[in-house]
């Protein structure tokens, strides 16, 4: 302790605290007094207690004498003074050793303590008992549990609870006592104190529910039994045991989801539940099942939920407006129609003091809203988001962000106010970036928008402070300005920049600049960017000089490629890329003399980017609707929670893992078979199916096949798996026979087998063919053929003599359909792109299998892999029909392929009529006879 | 899924966050992830000072603080906090808050609840949300039961009587066993 802080204390008043080595001086010195000064030993236990609280720690052995000589109170018989020791032993039990010995002590008090300290006694014990002494207690917490005292029954019950990780097996020897304690009525003993009367008895019942839960929770009929005699009339008096018998049956009926319809009853009753406590969790508990399994849950009881959702937002505490719009939220991911009934209360919350409410209000409101008032929502949002913090305001973009993909009709409305929170709200630079995200998002899926988004972010960074964003204004202005009506608008801006910033946004304007030279309808654009380009070069930064001089050569280089190099016409597969160039340096196999060849990484053009990019949006606005399941820590919530351990699953900050992993993928079948002997002659794959399962996943032999196209050829690659314990499979091979040999266009070239495929090993086997002409749909019935052999447990090597059992499996068969040719792509207008493609075809199916609208659509987006447009990949819920439009490219050719898809559900089943329309006549008709 | 375990913490910090009361809770006997607060002290303060920052402004209000369901109210130089588990019923912490919150009232009656008297009566301070929380499990939500569930600090200290009517030998006597006492304690 130094000088310093020892001069802290002298000078500060009295309630400052003595250092530590003070108080533990004096604590040794007045514990071992005798006779003891109770009140004086309560103050400095006081004062012990307030500097472990400020998280001041004494090392072990110093702990443990403290321990020790605080253990010596118990002598002295004085409530007072008792329940204090009782604290200071819960805190020092854990940084102190040796604390077993104080277990006698402490179960002395249990039996004969007064009424006062004998709960805390009892609870004392979480503390002192391990493993091997937690037996010893077994009587006197039965003893406890049965008592009258509801403070030393429920004492009892929360220490066998802390006390179940380490001696179940004596916990559970007095589950009957636990049980009755839930039926019985306690309470507490009236004290001498007569002012306090208590308002809120039976909490015992609560303890007593979560203990029997725990030690039955996999007994499935004693949990059922318990929620029977729990439900009848009013034996759970308490509103804590009533939402925990709530959250059982949440448990159970997500189990066996069946068993939902049995508590009917109990969630009519408990919805209308005197206290909101129990009536949110019993609204909570029908939502998340109902998002989980729609079918079951009837519309009668929905339309109640949502009734009583709408009262709790209606109450006067804020506890059960922010539970309650919490639940509405959630709804409204996945069903906003259902809940749009909520709007009048989700508005009224708008106005409240407390922003979290009002932010999750504004949010549902944005996925409730329809075309009609959406524009004056966004006329409140505008007054709400000028008076609150930066995390609001960035969750609030967020929303409208996403609002800006479900209405793109809408745009105008969405970019005005953006531009206007962008001009007039104060924020810091995260806050700027979200709204200048959003605004590029419109701009890239909702081309009509571009001008006057552009436009008014040329204002906008005449005044911005932070470079961040500012150089990803002029990347976007210098990506898109030359194909506006009026490119040179944006050059005088973007030079403004390169006279008045500093020298990281001037390099960004160089840039910028020279891709405006390129402008096709205005080639006068040219001159006056070089003459500009040329002033830049006597900039008196080094990277500007540079970027200006490289700018220059480029542009009046003869080759073609120089322009490429100027304004890239695609992107590079950048998780393909990074890993590429990882190997290339892990291996260095000559110091690096060969140079790394780009020409293997995949390109996309900018619709195939933009269509990856919506799919990732798309997936992620689905996705969303599952990850706030039992509320784990990353739950949508507003973002006033951004601290370390967060992941913001709101926000898009890119691909997660998983896309990675899916994006990996292709470039990683890319490599493989590129890198085999047999496919050279085939040239480049050029698209490569999603994986189709061929066997049940429990099969003996896991069968997953995936489909690739070459210019001329086409490869079946089978991965099989081998579960079987101890036999290995000898050459193993598919046989695939096409289903009607006749008039196959596809000759077979040969089958690459696997040699050996070893317990739980998994390998792949190909076979090749070639197809005569450009696109062939074709069945395939396939046929797994192979040798097993026995292998001997100790050497994992085939026995000797064992010749080898010749065997054949039949898996289900494999189509070749129209979508492998088919890779999806973006349009920013769908209609009229597809009003100008020339060849129409149209196809009507009658589906008789009882099918969602939902479940059509998603087969629909996996058979023809085109990407879904204008938010039609959902299904309404309010409505019987649905038109899905969907838009791809052709893999051999590039050109469009667009289907718009009308589907009426009825009692029969699904009808559906595709029309579709190409660029190329011969897919068209394939892909429309090959939908389902 | 369905545990008693549902509130993290019970705090009285000062205007800048610092602790005047802390107290953070994690199930005992289970070996703890890295997740809980209970379990480091630079993140407890992060925690802290990162919510006084944030609500700064604010008087009392029930939201999502960093991935946890809180609760609080500004006294005249304090606030009083109660962090619930994300998945808790809101209506839970509030409650569990209105609990400790009246008992504070009820407990430290000398005119509100503030920095000073938090600290003179520390002791009160322990006991009450001891009696309110038992290592995460709601204990008693009721104010007046919480309430009568402390004891106040003990006014007078009994003394040894010395009863001077047996006269000096009584007293030598008294000494004498008092000192053998000692020597056998080793002193």
């Amino acid at each position: 302790m130094s000088a310093q802080t020892y001069k802290k204390f002298e000078s500060a008043g009295s309630s400052d605290l003595p250092d530590k080595m003070t108080i533990y001086q004096d604590c040794m010195n007045t514990f071992n007094e005798s006779p003891v000064s109770a009140k004086r030993c309560r103050l400095l236990i006081s004062r012990l207690l307030r500097l472990l609280s400020s998280g001041e720690t004494f090392p072990q052995t110093e702990a443990t004498a403290l321990f020790f000589s605080i253990s010596k109170l118990f002598q002295h018989q004085n409530d007072s003074l008792r329940q204090v020791v009782y604290l200071a032993i819960k805190e020092l039990s854990g940084i102190s050793e040796d604390v077993l010995m104080a277990t006698s002590s402490i179960m002395k008090d249990v039996q004969n303590g007064s009424d006062i300290v004998k709960p805390n006694a009892i609870r004392a014990l979480t503390y002192v008992l391990d493993e091997s002494t937690a037996f010893s207690a077994e009587r006197l917490l039965k003893n406890a549990v049965v008592s009258k005292n509801q403070s030393v029954s429920s004492a009892a019950l929360c220490t066998a609870y802390n006390l179940l990780p380490i001696s179940e097996v004596t916990i559970k020897r007095f589950s009957n006592e636990a049980q009755e304690a839930i039926m019985e009525v306690k309470t507490a003993p009236m004290s001498a104190r007569s002012e306090f009367v208590s308002k809120a008895p039976h909490i015992t019942q609560y303890h007593a529910l979560g203990l029997v839960y725990e030690l039955k929770r996999n007994d499935k009929m004693a949990l059922m039994k318990l929620i029977q005699q729990c439900s009848d009339g009013f034996v759970l008096k308490n509103q804590f045991a009533r939402m925990e018998l709530m959250k059982i049956v949440n448990d159970l009926i997500h189990r066996d989801t069946q068993l939902f319809a049995q508590f009917q009853q109990l969630f009519n009753v408990w919805l209308q539940d005197r206290s909101s406590l129990v009536s949110l969790e019993t609204a909570k508990t029908i939502t998340t099942f109902a998002i989980a399994h729609p079918r079951l849950v009837s519309p009668d009881l929905f339309a109640t939920t949502v009734n009583v959702l709408r009262k709790l937002m209606n109450e006067f505490n804020c506890g059960a407006k922010l539970g309650a719009v919490k639940v509405v939220n959630k709804m409204a991911m996945v069903s906003p129609e259902k809940v749009a009934v909520c709007n009048p209360e989700l508005e009224s919350l708008l106005s409240m003091s407390n922003k979290e409410l009002a932010t999750f209000a504004i949010t549902t409101l944005l996925k409730t809203s329809n075309e009609d008032n959406i524009s004056n929502l966004i006329g409140r949002i505008t007054e709400f988001v000028h008076k609150v913090s930066d995390d609001f305001k960035i969750t609030v973009i967020e929303a409208i962000r996403t609002l800006s993909l479900k209405f793109p009709k809408e745009w105008k409305v969405i970019i005005k106010f953006l531009i206007d929170v962008l001009k007039n709200s104060e924020g810091a630079a995260k806050f700027k970036s979200s709204v200048v995200e959003a605004i590029i998002d419109i701009v890239a899926f909702v081309p009509q928008s571009k001008e006057l988004a552009l436009e008014s972010l040329c204002d906008f960074i005449e005044d911005c402070e932070y470079n961040e964003v500012l150089v990803r204004v002029l990347h976007l202005l210098g990506k898109e300005g030359p194909s506006t009506s009026n490119p040179s608008l944006y050059v005088r801006h973007i030079f403004n920049r390169v006279v008045l910033e500093n020298s990281i946004i001037r390099s960004a304007a160089v840039i910028a600049l020279s891709k405006f030279a390129l402008t096709k309808n205005d080639p006068t654009l040219k001159d006056s960017i070089v003459s500009l380009l040329n002033r830049i070069s006597n900039d008196t930064d080094d990277e500007v000089r540079d970027r200006a001089t490289i700018s220059l050569k480029l542009l009046g280089s003869e080759h073609s490629f120089a322009k490429d190099l100027v304004q890239s016409k695609y992107y590079y597969d950048l998780n393909s890329l990074e890993s590429k160039l990882t190997t290339y340096i892990s291996t260095n196999e000559d110091s690096f003399k060969t140079p790394f060849d780009v020409s293997q990484i995949r390109k996309f053009s900018e619709d195939e980017m933009k269509a990856i990019e919506l799919k990732h949006k798309q997936d992620r606005v689905f996705k969303s609707t599952d990850n706030d399941e039992s509320g784990n820590r990353d739950a949508i919530a507003p973002a006033t929670v951004s601290t370390n351990k967060r992941k913001d699953n709101d926000t898009y900050k890119g691909a997660d893992l998983h896309e990675h992993e899916q994006d990996l993928l292709e470039s990683k079948y890319a490599d493989e078979l590129s890198g085999m002997e047999e496919f050279k002659e085939f040239g480049k794959l050029i698209n490569s199916s999603k994986v189709t399962p061929l066997t049940e996943s429990e099969a003996e032999f896991v069968v997953r096949a995936v489909k690739h196209v070459f210019k001329d050829n086409i490869v079946l690659q089978f991965n099989i798996t081998n579960t079987l314990v101890d036999v290995a499979l000898d050459n193993v091979s598919v046989v695939c026979s096409a289903e009607d040999p006749e008039n196959s266009r596809l000759e077979e070239l040969f089958t690459l087998p696997i040699e050996r495929l070893a317990p739980a090993g998994e390998s792949a086997c190909y076979v090749a063919f070639k197809k005569s002409t450009d696109t062939v749909m074709k069945g395939f019935l396939n046929t797994l053929h192979f040798t097993t052999r026995e292998l001997n447990p100790d050497t994992h090597e085939p026995f000797e003599d064992d010749e080898g059992f010749q065997d054949e499996y039949e898996i289900d068969s494999l189509f070749l359909n129209a979508g492998d040719y088919i890779k999806s792509s973006f349009v920013g207008n769908f209609e009229a792109t597809f009003d100008q493609l020339p060849n129409e075809e149209v196809a009507v199916y009658n589906i008789q299998e009882d099918l969602s609208l939902q479940e059509v659509i998603d087969k629909l987006v996996l058979n023809t892999s085109c990407l879904p447009l204008s938010n039609t990949q959902f299904a309404p819920t309010d409505s019987s029909s649905h038109v899905l439009k969907l838009f791809g490219k052709s893999a051999l050719m590039g050109t469009k392929v667009a289907l718009v898809i009308k589907m009426i559900k009825s009692s029969k089943g699904v009808a559906l009529k595709a029309q579709c329309r190409t660029e190329d006549a011969t897919l068209c008709a394939d892909i429309v006879n090959n939908l389902m | 899924m369905s545990s008693l375990y549902c509130i993290e913490a019970v705090l009285i910090l000062d205007q800048k966050g610092n602790r005047v009361y802390a107290n953070y809770f994690a199930p005992p006997h289970v070996q703890d992830g890295e997740e809980s607060l209970a379990g480091s002290l630079k993140r407890q303060r992060e925690f802290e000072l990162e919510f006084a920052r944030r609500t700064a402004k604010s008087e009392g209000d029930l939201q999502m603080f960093s991935g946890s369901l809180v609760r609080f109210k500004r006294f005249t130089d304090v606030v009083v906090v109660v962090v619930g588990h994300a998945s808790a019923n809101e209506v839970l912490v509030d409650v569990v808050f209105e609990g400790i919150a009246g008992a504070l009232e009820l407990l430290l009656d000398s005119g509100g609840v503030d920095m000073r008297v938090v600290q003179d009566k520390f002791d009160l301070v322990c006991l009450l949300v001891d009696e309110a929380v038992d290592n995460g499990i709601v204990l008693e939500t009721d104010p007046a039961t919480i309430a009568a569930r402390v004891t106040r600090p003990p006014t007078t200290d009994p003394q040894v009587s010395l009863d001077l009517d047996k006269g000096l030998l009584g007293a030598w006597g008294f000494a004498k066993s008092k000192l053998q006492e000692r020597l056998q304690q080793g002193r």
